[in-house]
């Protein structure tokens, strides 16, 4: 199950890791770090998941996941953060996003939260041009 | 459309208190000053009573009228969201009115230059056929638009899959358990081995549960629990959220799945929550409901069909 | 023979307003089609006519704002508020501004021209010989 995944955080050693994680399953991954950065890269290519730090220089996650959706409705969002704010996880659940997660995260599970995450994506998809 | 104003008539005065009591008080103050000690003594007594007692019913005055605002922000906030649905979909209603506008009248036209027989001139026959075209163009319009109230209705939907029960819960456990525990509460996982699992809107019960979560950790004081439990009950999967706050008193029970209904002080907590939790599990196909001993806590629990 | 009576027509769907025209003056009326309020001022400022047909949403001078400046530049003009979006409120603002009447899309011709023909009888009978 080839998907794509945009990883979006500021913060390089994790999402260095990340992306070699994700290549080494041969999983496409492009890291972003930061808002714009991301919201420019969606525009240009075509994404299945992504993985969304909360608190980020500039643009903060809940304005990139707010952005996302309307731009790209389809494409689902696990926020991933050390952020553990209850407020922004009620924000961004309301706001569409399909998780939650706190970090530190271990790689296999966050791969299968991705994986159903993808799942929602192509159900989502089917149902559209139903 | 104008709000709706009380009118000024059913107010109750100010001037007594703005007026009247510090007019009295101050005159009994220096009256004070130059009567004798025991008058000036009840003087005193007197004065003071006038202004605690002007200060106590101000105070109630103004704690009412800030909680008659809260309300009214409510229940603004839920009218506009209805609203902004409503209007959303009347809006999208509406943009097909253009495209039928013009299709009739193309048609109107095409009728006429029909009804002219072999009579009609080449200029018209060719009006026909630019008619005819436009009414298809203006056809696939209706379509588009058609397609997007179709699309908006599609997200009210539950979109299902199948998860484990506890991996749909278990993030927002971690999630509210970090502030819990900064407030000495605990969170206590009691999922159900072997359940089978569940077909639901995954992020649609996250966010219910993050809803119950937090409004456990709010009624629970420190040292005190929280249990996120798992289990089965026939046909039925359930999702317990319990916890050894104060309770839901018997007169507040009926109402807590209200849309306004909130126990907290006015400005803080919205009282949607719980109604819009209660409506998401519907439409999930299961039901919320609540149990409580005042005082020992209160257990909610989210029942889904298998 | 009557006087042809003279029609503006002002509505932002240039295919609506344009088949309208064509369709009125093969009917024997004389018209003007304007896409917007101002377009319309600038046409009533050239010359005036009997029966104006407004749409209420246009970008930029709605109907709404439109209705007392189209009505202060063509006092002898009728106005016939033609309309995709039926609103109780903006129905009833609109006539007491001044409209003759409110009819909503779509809408057949021949009401259309019936409306347009009766708005303008009425304004006839009434006018001093």
């Amino acid at each position: 199950m080839a998907f794509r995944v945009l990883a979006v955080d500021d913060e390089t050693d994790f999402i260095e890791t990340l992306v070699k994680r994700f290549t080494f399953r041969q999983i496409p991954v492009t890291a972003a770090g930061n808002g714009p950065e991301a919201l420019a890269l969606l525009d240009r290519e075509a994404f299945d998941v992504v993985l969304l730090d909360m608190r980020m220089p500039g643009m903060d996650g809940l304005t990139v996941l707010k952005e996302l959706k309307k731009r790209h409705p389809l494409v689902e969002v696990i926020i991933l953060t050390g952020h553990a704010s209850i407020e922004a996880g009620m924000q961004g659940m309301s706001l569409g996003a399909y998780d939650y997660v706190l970090k530190p995260v271990d790689f296999e599970e966050l791969l299968e939260k991705t994986r159903k995450a993808y799942e929602r994506k192509k159900l989502n998809e089917a149902r559209n041009t139903a | 459309m104008k709000p709706e104003t009380r009118p000024d008539v059913h107010a109750p005065p100010l001037w007594p208190h703005t007026l009247l009591a510090p007019v009295l008080a101050g005159a009994a103050v220096l009256l004070a000053l130059i009567a004798p000690p025991v008058i000036g003594f009840i003087l005193a007594l007197f004065a003071g009573a006038v202004c605690i007692g002007s200060a106590l019913i101000l105070a109630r005055r103004v704690r009412q009228g800030e909680q008659e605002v809260h309300e009214l922000d409510l229940r603004l906030l839920q009218s506009q969201k209805l609203a902004a649905i409503g209007e959303l979909s009347s809006g999208i209603a509406h943009e097909i009115n253009n495209p039928l506008a013009i299709i009739t009248q193309e048609l109107d036209l095409v009728r006429e230059i029909a009804g002219e027989g072999p009579d009609c001139s080449a200029a018209d026959r060719a009006e026909s056929r630019d008619s005819l075209r436009e009414i298809g163009k203006q056809v696939d319009r209706c379509r588009q638009i058609t397609h997007k109230l179709l699309n908006f209705a599609r997200k009210m939907e539950p979109v299902l899959q199948e998860e484990a029960l506890d991996q749909v819960i278990e993030d927002m456990a971690l999630l509210v358990e970090r502030e819990a525990l900064g407030r000495g509460v605990s969170i206590v996982r009691d999922y159900a081995p072997g359940l089978p699992p569940i077909c639901t809107d995954v992020p649609l019960l996250r966010q219910v549960i993050l809803n119950l979560l937090t409004n456990a950790m709010h009624a629970t004081p420190e040292g005190g629990a929280i249990t996120l439990g798992t289990r089965r009950d026939n046909d039925k999967l359930l999702i317990e959220v319990r916890d050894t706050g104060c309770g839901i008193t018997p007169a507040n029970m009926p109402k807590i799945f209200d849309p306004f209904f909130t126990t907290k002080e006015p400005g803080k907590g919205t009282g949607l929550g719980l109604s819009l939790s209660h409506g998401i599990v519907a439409r999930l196909g299961g039901t919320l409901t609540a149990t409580s001993t005042p005082g020992k806590g209160a257990t909610f629990t989210v029942s889904l069909p298998l | 023979m009557a006087e042809p009576i003279r029609v503006l027509i002002v509505d932002d769907e240039e295919r609506f307003r344009d088949t309208l025209a064509k369709l009125l003056t093969r009917h024997g009326f004389t018209v003007r089609t304007a896409g917007g309020g101002t377009e319309a001022l600038a046409l009533l400022g050239q010359a005036p006519c009997d029966v104006i047909v407004l749409d209420v949403k246009m970008p930029g001078l709605t109907g709404q704002d439109a209705l007392p400046l189209l009505r202060a530049a063509c006092p002898e003009a009728e106005v016939l508020v033609l309309t995709g979006h039926a609103s109780v409120d903006i129905a009833s603002a609109m006539i007491a501004g001044g409209a003759a009447d409110y009819l909503l899309k779509p809408c057949p011709t021949d009401e259309l021209e019936g409306a347009i023909r009766a708005v303008y009888d009425r304004r006839q009978a009434t006018r001093p010989r």
